[in-house]
């Protein structure tokens, strides 16, 4: 087998790419890249509103520890609220063609 | 070389011992670890066989990489009939114990019969001896390996061992090495148990000569620079696993209340920086530690800091632990966690199918099909800390009628439960779903429903796919070895393409699990971590087989087939809700109602689901039944199995 000495693999190529001190949302359909202060404790998605806490792995390294619990559940409840007036309008629907 | 190790044919009944070399022919079609083990398993096992006879041949081996110069070449795999499904039984477990065997001149154990007492396997320099384990019967998991240590001398000896769940053959009871590396999946505790075998020892001075040591030092460098620079594995050698349960219940993917909600509110107190908090306060700075040969460093240690346990010294948690003793059961306190844990750790059981089984429990005592009467007078609600420890306990000693119920594992319980329990059931053929909640992950739902040992997210679990990485990067992991040019979609809420990346996965971890290797060392949570490609190369420097990324891929979807075959003679068939690929009603009936706003009101879509599981049939080249069709077996060389070979 030829065994090539030189090039990178795919994996070390996509390594490349990698990003330091940025975090995705956590709002699956937002998932924007974006950049806490240094040392900041709490953070703000500026694409979707939701609210996080921050845990820094080193000063330079952030993670999202966790949703602000409070914001989380009233985004949360309006989200489900939403969702069933949506409900409740599609079953009345079929009535008013009647 | 690295390949000389041999397999040993052990008869617990009567007490012949025979071992062999492998012939390189079977390592080319099978590698090693788990591939090789489901060859033994479909040749050395009846079909229909009652998984707690002597007649269940159970399986235990390393990697074909084991101890070699390869990064976190550490896992033992075990297999076996499950006791839990009938099924296909195979679970894995890192800590030194592989590496030990391999240096003791052993890749595959093939363990039949039964012995008449309780016996070990004394494994040591190209030998092997049964002896008396009457002495340990009864001791826990930490307790038996210190005691056979102090039997034979030596400290520097490695056991794989089962506790007390084990020996009151638990359905779910796990096989252990050091204080927390656990074979916990489907059962193999128990299979230890039914063949009166406590323990096996190893200890080995025997040598294993590298091809190429040079390039496998310079390779592996390489590799070492992949694992430790990616952002998930310095995240995990910081906080351990319980990152990912941080991470998941975040943003709403995490069972709490069994499966009434997606997401462990103001748990605070069990999220991974407050348990690394504890780890730190109670065993300083420096409390992470790893496996064999790794660089990651993901196991925490820890002492209790208080309860009943205070003081105790253990490992973990992991990830798991989190859910099936904080989320599943509702109960938020760290220290619930850490106990929970040790106890499971202690008694030999797997953690996540008592937390999951318990909590089960707890629904149904609380939608009143279980009673007071049926828990012995025990409030057996959501968020009862004392209650979950105590049950786990309880099962563990198959203590009263509902613990020794629950002890034989999901499905048969509901039988005797009856009452419509089955219908809250969260399981997949038997065995119980981890803590994650895939109803908002198309992805992870087919994972967990095809699972070849049941539900499960180390068999084919796209965790990547929770990235939302640019469809460019998904197909330069998902194109390699094999061509790929169909759909994939970043969105983790998409059907699409996810069929192709569930099949892929599978056949990564199924190459890993050959190997030897830990799956945090592939592509598992990170995109940048070596897999095919990296391995052809790995295992042409450590062993001299010469074998390109597809021989290797090729290697795997053997190995898959096989697993497959067995489970079809074991009569899986497609939509069986308790030995299918399939999900729990509550996948598709109930929304989530917690997490992210994108989340709320996620659900599987029935008619889709049906479309990956086609698809994913399709890309196995098995027909609408899940049947592996005979171009297929022909392809891969398994048209005239059972072939019998070793």
């Amino acid at each position: 087998m030829a065994v090539e000495r030189e090039g990178l693999s795919g994996a070390e190529t996509l390594a490349k790419t990698r990003t330091y001190g940025k975090f995705r949302c956590h709002n699956p359909s937002c998932m924007g890249r974006f950049q806490p202060e240094p040392g900041a404790k709490r953070v703000k998605c500026p694409a979707c509103g939701m609210e996080f806490r921050v845990h820094w792995i080193r000063p330079d390294f952030p993670r999202i520890r966790g949703p602000v619990w409070d914001v989380n559940r009233k985004i949360a409840q309006e989200a489900l609220a939403a969702l069933e007036a949506k409900k409740s309008a599609a079953k009345a629907a079929p009535k008013e063609e009647k | 070389m690295a390949l000389n190790k041999k397999i040993a044919y052990i008869d617990l009944s009567t007490g012949k011992i025979e071992t062999k070399p492998i012939p390189l022919e079977v390592r080319k079609r099978f590698l090693g670890g788990r591939g090789l083990d489901a060859y033994l398993l479909y040749n050395h096992t009846d079909k229909g066989v009652d998984p707690l006879s002597p007649k269940n041949t159970l399986l235990v081996s390393a990697g074909i990489l084991g101890a070699t110069l390869a990064s976190a070449t550490a896992r033992t795999h075990i297999m076996a009939k499950s006791p839990l499904t009938n099924l296909l039984g195979s679970s894995n477990m890192g800590g030194f114990f592989a590496p030990e065997l391999r240096w003791a001149g052993f890749d595959h154990l093939v363990i039949k019969g039964k012995a008449e007492k309780p016996v070990y396997l004394w494994i040591h320099n190209g030998e092997i001896e049964i002896r008396d384990a009457s002495n340990l019967w009864g001791k826990t998991t930490t307790e038996t390996q210190w005691a056979i240590r102090e039997e034979l001398n030596d400290d520097d000896v490695k056991c794989a061992v089962i506790g007390p769940a084990g020996e009151n053959l638990v359905t779910f009871a796990s096989v252990m090495t050091g204080i927390k590396d656990s074979a916990g999946r489907s059962g193999m505790g128990c299979i230890f148990g039914s063949k009166n075998l406590k323990a096996i020892a190893a200890r080995g001075t025997m040598d294993i000569k590298i091809a190429y040591p040079e390039d496998a030092l310079e390779y592996n460098r390489r590799f070492i620079t992949q694992i430790v620079s990616s952002k998930v594995n310095q995240t995990q050698g910081t906080l351990g696993t319980p990152f990912i349960w941080g991470a998941t219940n975040s943003w709403g993917g995490i069972r709490t209340r069994n499966f009434q909600y997606n997401q462990c509110e103001y748990a605070d107190d069990i999220e991974p920086e407050r348990i690394d908090e504890i780890c730190t306060e109670t065993m300083g700075p420096y409390h992470m530690a790893g496996c064999f040969g790794c660089q990651v460093h993901c196991r925490a240690q820890y002492k209790i800091p208080s309860g009943p346990y205070a003081g105790k010294y253990d490992e973990g948690p992991e990830y798991t632990s989190q859910g099936a003793f904080g989320g599943e059961p509702d109960c938020k306190s760290a220290v619930t966690v850490l106990t929970g844990n040790h106890l499971v750790d202690q008694y030999g059981v797997d953690n996540l199918e008592i937390g999951s089984i318990i909590s089960w429990a707890m629904e149904l005592y609380e939608e009143g099909i279980l009673t007071s009467k049926d828990t012995d007078g025990l409030d057996l609600k959501f968020g009862n800390d004392e209650a979950l420890l105590e049950m786990i306990r309880r099962i563990c000693f198959r203590d009263g009628w509902l613990a020794n119920t629950l002890a034989d594992g999901g499905i048969q319980a509901s039988e005797k439960i009856g009452k419509n329990s089955f219908g809250y059931l969260i399981h997949v053929k038997g065995m119980s779903n981890l803590h994650s909640d895939e109803r908002a992950t198309p992805a992870l739902a087919l994972g967990i429903a095809t699972g070849s040992r049941g539900s499960d997210h180390l068999r084919s679990r796209p965790a990547i796919d929770l990235y939302h990485l640019p469809e460019e990067v998904l197909r330069k992991v998902y194109s390699n070895p094999v061509a790929y040019d169909g759909p994939l979609s970043s969105e983790h809420t998409s059907y699409v393409g996810k069929a192709w990346q569930v099949f892929w996965q599978e056949l990564c971890y199924m190459g890993v699990d050959c190997l030897g290797i830990c799956k945090y060392h592939t592509t598992f949570l990170g995109a940048t971590l070596p897999n095919f490609e990296d391995w052809s190369k790995v295992l042409y420097y450590n062993t001299g087989l010469e074998m390109s990324p597809r021989d290797i891929w090729d290697v795997a979807d053997r190995c898959y087939n096989i697993e497959r075959l067995f489970n079809m003679r074991e009569g899986l068939t497609r939509d069986d809700p308790k030995k299918g690929d399939t999900l729990n009603h509550r996948y598709f009936d109930e929304p989530c109602r917690r997490g992210a706003p994108d989340v709320i009101g996620a659900k599987i879509d029935r008619k889709k689901f049906k479309k990956m599981i086609d698809e994913y049939y399709e890309h196995h080249g098995w027909d609408e039944n899940g049947v592996p069709t005979a171009e297929t077996l022909k392809r891969l060389g398994l048209d005239k199995e059972p072939s019998h070979l070793v």
